[in-house]
């Protein structure tokens, strides 16, 4: 049973991770907010990630999602300005396109990892899970 | 003393010897001038024989040396009596018997045409001889073989020998071995499919994984949504469940096919069939349409309603569309001022359609049209230089034209035609 934790503002579930979900196409962000939140994650979505940098703080806790291929900053730029901020979140690249060696990329930036679409959400929950 | 009598007579008798002395004299000078005029005649009879004399050996001397010269060409030479019915060689030099490897007593007297009978191409044979039945020229290229067996590309001319009356009398054959360039030819034809298969790939796999960056996204949205219902039926209902699994597996197959497609690009055979250019157009634009839209372009299109088929290659066709059309919105990138592109098809006369594709960029720079269509030109960092000088080849194998203009309103204009009811050359 979740434990709530009643103080402030802010109503927080202890044991539900954050998933932060940056992708431009619309639909695809829902379904993988859907999908997580059956897993118990609390899951917030945008298209864009001049937005998601507008509403999330670093100091907030949480994994990004994002996508690679983006109209303005792209998913690389986005993990380049975290790291640029000095951010420790956790990054899990998706992309529709084939990268070669995009898995490898990601991890020696830093990355969980990478997931090519459509990926299984076994694969996704798995690579989420590292994260403590 | 001496009489009358014997005067008289002594007088009469000189005036006899006299007379007789005088016709001996008319005699002698008419045999001396006999005798002279023979010497004259004779002396210009001598000059003539020497003359006679000196020419046929200026004759001979000239036949030595065409002898000769015809032994040191190197091209092969024959020449064919037309007497003989069954064309038989009456001389060869010495590159002709080198190069079909049989010697000179092998090819004198025999039949030029059997003397690669068993091997050569016997259509060949028929056509020259055709030819020539009917007083004319023959000159072709054709596979033959030495008496080794070996293969050779023969370049052969064949032309008819005259009389003064003008009736062929025989027939002189020059022949030269173009094995080598032949095979230079196949070389760079060779490299040039490879360098066309090269960016015929690369522009596929660019379509390809922009068709399948596409269909993905679909595909990860409804994979996470049957997922997740999936999940939260749990317990709960298992025929739905069970149809959410069929979901499930659909999408990864499809996901798998897109897996494939992006590995599998194969060459493919040129295919030369009926194409209505509009749909082929269309079709393009829209395989470019999230390039375009990426790139924040728009494209307009004016197309000729009803315009006949053309024969020609879809793949290489299009090949050339994608490329005006790539290099057009390479012209626009980066300024937003510059989005348009426009593709417009026309009938010129009956003979051949006009396709234009216009962009609204810079236009080309004076010093660049010229080079604009040679190999290994390019104004892109990352440019091959290929794409413009495939696009003419293909086009011009088409029996068409690649040309290029700049707008006066502004940008470039490329521009090429295709006939209406041509076919497809090979083209090297």
């Amino acid at each position: 049973m979740p434990i709530f934790i009643i103080g402030g503002k802010n109503l927080m579930f202890l044991d539900k991770k954050i998933i932060y979900i940056v992708d431009d196409n619309e639909s695809v962000g829902r379904a993988i907010k859907i999908l997580l939140t059956t897993f118990n994650f609390e899951v917030r979505t945008f298209t864009s990630a001049q937005s998601f940098f507008d509403s999330v703080s670093n100091n907030d806790p949480g994994c990004l999602l994002i996508d690679i291929h983006m109209p303005g900053i792209d998913g690389w730029a986005a993990h380049k300005r975290l790291l640029d901020s000095g951010s420790k979140r956790p990054v899990i690249f998706i992309s529709a396109d084939k990268h070669e060696n995009a898995a490898d990329r990601a991890l020696k930036a830093g990355a969980l990892g990478f997931l090519q679409k459509p990926f299984n959400c076994q694969a996704l929950v798995d690579l989420i899970s590292i994260v403590p | 003393m001496l009489d009358k009598g014997s005067i008289i007579s002594n007088i009469s008798d000189q005036l006899r010897i006299k007379r007789q002395e005088s016709a001996r004299g008319k005699t002698h000078n008419e045999l001396s001038n006999t005798v002279n005029s023979q010497a004259d005649a004779l002396k210009v009879k001598n000059v003539q024989i020497k003359q006679w004399a000196d020419k046929e050996q200026r004759a001979e001397a000239q036949i030595h040396i065409r002898t000769k010269a015809m032994d040191a060409a190197t091209d092969g030479i024959f020449i064919i009596d037309v007497k003989n019915k069954d064309f038989s060689v009456i001389y060869s030099n010495q590159a002709f018997q080198t190069m079909v490897g049989y010697s000179r007593k092998d090819i004198i007297g025999k039949n030029y045409f059997l003397l690669y009978a068993d091997i050569a191409d016997l259509r060949i044979a028929e056509e020259i001889k055709n030819t020539l039945q009917k007083d004319e020229s023959f000159q072709g290229e054709m596979l033959n073989f030495r008496k080794n067996g070996d293969k050779f590309w023969n370049y052969l001319r064949i032309s008819c020998v005259r009389d003064v009356n003008g009736v062929v009398t025989h027939y002189v054959g020059i022949q030269t071995d173009v094995t080598l360039m032949r095979r230079k030819d196949f070389e760079i034809k060779e490299q040039r499919e490879e360098l066309l298969h090269v960016t015929r790939v690369g522009k596929l796999a660019e379509f390809v994984s922009s068709l399948a960056h596409e269909i993905s996204q679909p595909l990860t949205s409804i994979l996470s949504y049957a997922q997740a219902a999936y999940r939260m039926l749990e317990g709960k209902d298992s025929q739905l469940q069970e149809i959410l699994q069929y979901i499930i597996n659909d999408d990864q197959r499809a996901a798998e096919v897109i897996r494939r497609l992006r590995s599998l690009l194969k060459k493919s055979d040129p295919e030369v069939k009926p194409i209505d250019i509009n749909k082929l157009i269309n079709e393009t634009i829209e395989l470019m349409a999230t390039d375009v839209t990426v790139r924040n372009k728009v494209i307009k299109i004016a197309l000729e309603p009803k315009l006949p088929n053309i024969n020609g290659d879809r793949i290489q066709l299009q090949q050339v569309l994608l490329n005006l059309i790539s290099n057009s919105l390479d012209a626009m990138e980066g300024r937003d001022e510059f989005r348009e592109l426009s593709i417009r098809t026309s009938l010129n006369g009956s003979e051949e359609i006009i396709v234009e594709v216009k962009d609204s960029g810079c236009g080309i720079p004076k010093e660049n049209m010229k080079k604009l269509f040679s190999h290994f030109f390019t104004s892109k960092p990352d440019g091959l230089g290929m794409g413009l000088s495939i696009s003419r080849s293909i086009i011009e194998a088409h029996g068409g034209r690649l040309e290029v203009k700049n707008n006066p309103e502004g940008g470039a204009i490329f521009y090429f035609t295709i006939p209406v009811g041509g076919g497809v050359k090979e083209w090297s």
